[in-house]
């Protein structure tokens, strides 16, 4: 069968450092990917080539049938992959909703003209906009909603979180990366944020890589998990058998689990 | 920083070296030919009223470490101070005088007429306590107002303010009064108000504070019969649209002139908001876009004829079109240059970008200064003989038809300006200023959204241009310094950036203001300059901000922000 998107020796250096390492990589539809790997495996910059942050220095990368290399984001974001970011990125003197609606950009279609004659289309759009906006702010329950003219900077930290979720649903993807998600939530806020993520595969049919440092979150959520380090893939299979495996055990489950007993 | 002194005596110096300073550039001396309440009140001695009613308020103020200091002693403390500091500068320049070592010679201004302006015309040594005293009765006044009640003080407040204006703008006020053909005699007297104009005004200006205060100006368009809850808005569009639609034929010609002179920096303004405000890109070299706008209408529709190597030369691009079939082609070539320009700065970012833009700005002076253009735009002579903006039969030289012209162009500029900031495009803009990888993450694309802006504010700001040269008759390189990319940016961030009707009030404080102080001379950019310091310093988000920087800079202190969901953010609901 053929992924969704598909990674073959993908390679990303930054001066002498090698960040990405011909890296192999996959995504089904409707599979929910984990990537794991200690502080500077190359996670990030893996997230940043395949979204067109940065450009890869060799390899092939193939999404939804399309050639990406080389591609801007938002020509990606147009194809249909949405991300979030690891430091929450919102546009934060803008509204909650105004954050939304920004993600339809690339789905709608109305210009300067449109903007000036304020034509029906181009008021069914912006009611469209709206309407999408508010359906995804709706996904988590009333966090979001009821808050739509608040500014974004003036949200809580998870809670900014959901709406940089929210905000790239309302992009209309059918792959989405999150970068962290759970980073800096409680465990309550991490078991919603597990049954969120999976309502997101369930119910929207999104196809989801995540980045997380946290086990639980994987295990919980993740069909496959891959693991890297010094920017290569060093492990790939279900949680168990990752989770399991002593390189990354060595890598980074080890020292995780050490520096969480200390934190704790 | 610690003191010895109590924090009232420190209040006080400053007050002090105030009227010192304002004797130093002669301020002192001018203001006392200028009268307030004429026969009894001179500005420069209003000017020392209300700086020791100031000092002794700013004493009472808690000081920021959070000690309150009991009002009125601290006022009186802090004026005393101040009054002191004053007579004893008369005294000890006097005395210099005497010695031989006469100040005059470092400072012209602090000569025997104004020192003898400052001890109300008695000797040096009754100069300390005549100030002191008055120092000390203002001071306490300073302090008693601000231990009173927010609403009674505000009172004082519009009182004084009204009474200061009146005074200051009598002989502006006067022509509009007899203009109008009402008696103006009883008002004014010569430059200043009479005693019954003083008491009218200040009377007249709290009574209206106090009605209003009881029921707003909105309310009471809504109780005169045929105005309904839904139309109240209307109403007042119309109220406004019919001011300034008079407003010509009540002022005279010359301040018809400036209101037009604003207009114009009200359509550059609107364009550089574009660019700035809504899309975050510092641009230094706005000016670039006024003089395509100018050169591109006089170049089409100018006949002019000048000097190249000696003998007259009609110039190769003498257009003879029609301005209104010119005015489009100029906001095209402007759009167009407005491409040019923004791309090659679409990969610069914050400094590097207001950098790159303020060298096009001077790229564009020099091109028209040299001589490979000369044959077409005339090098530093210019084009001259631009045809005024044709109107049938109706007078166009006339700055009060020209008026209605520019009038008619900022409205339309307003409306797109306020369209494009409540749409799709507008969101992108205010996405990519926030934040512009996440804003091409989020599928904007960003080259697209950042060559817009410049054309969006090319295109507005060359409307300006076009009727600058049609209204001079020339378009010459001397219009289009650099001084004239800052104006138009302070026009933008003293009214707010993005902030639409803020730009309307950056122009009228910036280029109306200096206009009507012409009869200060020689302190015009000076109080222009103070005026500037001050608004920055009070409201460093503009004077009308737009919600979202409005909650940038006063993140710390949400009782001061507007609400949030001003008229202006409402407007997607549509």
């Amino acid at each position: 069968m053929t992924h969704l998107l598909e990674l073959n020796g993908v390679s990303k250096r930054f001066g002498g450092v090698q960040a990405v390492n011909k890296v192999d990589f996959y995504a089904d539809p409707g599979e929910i990917v984990g990537v794991i790997g200690p502080n500077g495996a190359g996670k990030t910059t893996l997230f940043n080539v395949v979204t067109g942050f940065y450009a890869p220095d060799e390899g092939t990368m193939i999404f939804d049938g399309h050639n990406i290399s080389g591609l801007k984001p938002n020509a990606l974001t147009r194809l249909g992959m949405a991300r979030t970011f690891q430091s929450v990125r919102l546009f934060d003197a803008m509204t909650v909703l105004e954050n939304a609606m920004v993600g339809r950009h690339t789905r709608t279609r109305a210009g300067v003209w449109g903007a000036l004659s304020r034509s029906k289309r181009t008021i069914e759009e912006e009611h469209h906009i709206q309407a999408e906006a508010e359906k995804a702010l709706s996904f988590f329950g009333n966090r979001l909603t009821g808050r739509e003219n608040e500014m974004a900077s003036d949200l809580a930290y998870a809670d900014r979180r959901r709406l940089e979720i929210a905000r790239a649903m309302v992009t209309g993807p059918k792959l989405m990366l999150l970068d962290e998600p759970a980073a800096g939530m409680n465990p309550a806020e991490k078991d919603g944020l597990i049954e969120q993520i999976g309502r997101l595969r369930d119910e929207q049919g999104f196809s989801i890589v995540l980045i997380e440092h946290d086990m639980p979150v994987i295990k919980g959520l993740c069909d496959r998990v891959v693991a890297l380090d010094h920017g290569e893939k060093i492990a790939e299979g279900d949680y168990d058998s990752v989770a399991s495996n002593p390189q990354v055990i060595e890598a980074y489950l080890g020292k995780a689990a050490a520096s969480r007993e200390a934190s704790l | 920083m610690m003191s010895r002194f109590p924090r009232s005596v420190n209040v006080g110096l400053l007050g002090g070296f105030v009227i010192i300073y304002l004797t130093a550039v002669g301020m002192i001396e001018a203001f006392y030919d200028r009268p307030i309440i004429t026969g009894y009140l001179q500005f420069s001695v209003a000017l020392m009223i209300l700086n020791y009613l100031f000092t002794g308020y700013m004493a009472a103020k808690p000081s920021k470490d959070g000690a309150a200091p009991k009002p009125i002693s601290a006022g009186m403390i802090a004026g005393l101070t101040a009054g002191a500091l004053v007579g004893f500068f008369v005294l000890g320049m006097t005395v210099l005088a005497e010695l031989g070592y006469n100040p005059r010679d470092m400072f012209v201004s602090i000569n025997p007429a104004s020192l003898d302006i400052l001890s109300f015309g008695q000797t040096a040594a009754l100069a300390v306590p005549i100030q002191a005293l008055l120092g000390a009765v203002m001071g306490l006044a300073g302090g008693y107002l601000f231990q009173t009640a927010k609403e009674a003080r505000s009172y004082v407040l519009v009182g004084l303010a009204t009474l200061m204006i009146a005074a200051l703008g009598a002989p502006l006020f006067a022509v509009m009064m007899d203009g109008l053909n009402i008696p103006s005699r009883w008002l004014f007297d010569r430059d200043g108000l009479t005693i019954a104009g003083a008491i009218v005004v200040v009377a007249g200006s709290v009574g209206i504070k106090w009605y209003f205060n009881r029921i707003s100006f909105a309310e009471t368009v809504a109780k005169v019969p045929g105005v309904t809850k839904k139309n109240t808005n209307l109403v007042l569009w119309a109220i406004t649209g019919v001011v300034l639609l008079m407003l010509p034929w009540v002022v005279n010609t010359f301040i018809s002139d400036v209101l037009g002179t604003v207009g114009l920096y009200i359509l550059l303004g609107l364009g550089l908001n574009i660019v700035v405000g809504y899309a975050g890109l510092l641009d230094l070299g706005y000016v670039a876009f006024f003089a395509v706008g100018a050169y591109s209408i006089a170049v089409l529709t100018a006949r002019s004829s000048f000097l190249v190597g000696g003998s007259v030369t009609a110039p190769a691009a003498t257009g003879f079109m029609n301005f209104w079939v010119a005015l489009p082609l100029t906001v095209v070539i402007a759009a167009i240059v407005g491409v040019l320009i923004g791309a090659p700065v679409l990969r610069l970012r914050g400094d590097y970008l207001a950098i790159v833009t303020l060298g096009f700005g001077e790229i564009i002076r020099t091109l028209v200064l040299s001589d490979w253009l000369k044959p077409y735009l005339g090098g530093p002579q210019g084009l001259t003989e631009v045809p005024s903006v044709p109107l049938g039969p109706l007078p166009a030289r006339d700055p009060r038809i020209l008026y209605y012209v520019i009038f008619a162009f900022v409205v339309l500029s307003y409306f797109v300006a306020i369209r494009l900031k409540n749409s799709r495009v507008g969101r992108a803009w205010a996405a990519m200023r926030e934040d512009e990888d996440v804003a091409e993450g989020m599928g904007i694309s960003v080259i697209k959204y950042k060559i817009l802006a410049f054309v969006m504010g090319a295109a507005v700001g060359s409307l300006g241009g076009a009727f600058f040269a049609a209204k001079l008759s020339v378009a010459n390189p001397g219009s289009f310094t650099l001084l004239v990319s800052i104006n138009v940016l302070a026009v933008v961030v003293l009214g707010g950036m993005g902030s639409i009707p803020g730009v309307v009030v950056g122009s009228l404080v910036l280029v109306g203001l200096p206009e009507l102080l012409r009869e200060f001379g020689e302190f015009r950019l000076h109080i222009y300059g103070g005026i500037l310091v001050a608004i920055m310093l009070l409201k460093p988000e503009g004077l009308i901000p737009d919600a979202r920087r409005a909650r940038e800079l006063h993140r710390d202190n949400p009782e001061k922000l507007p609400d949030p969901i001003l008229a202006e953010a409402g407007g997607l609901s549509e």
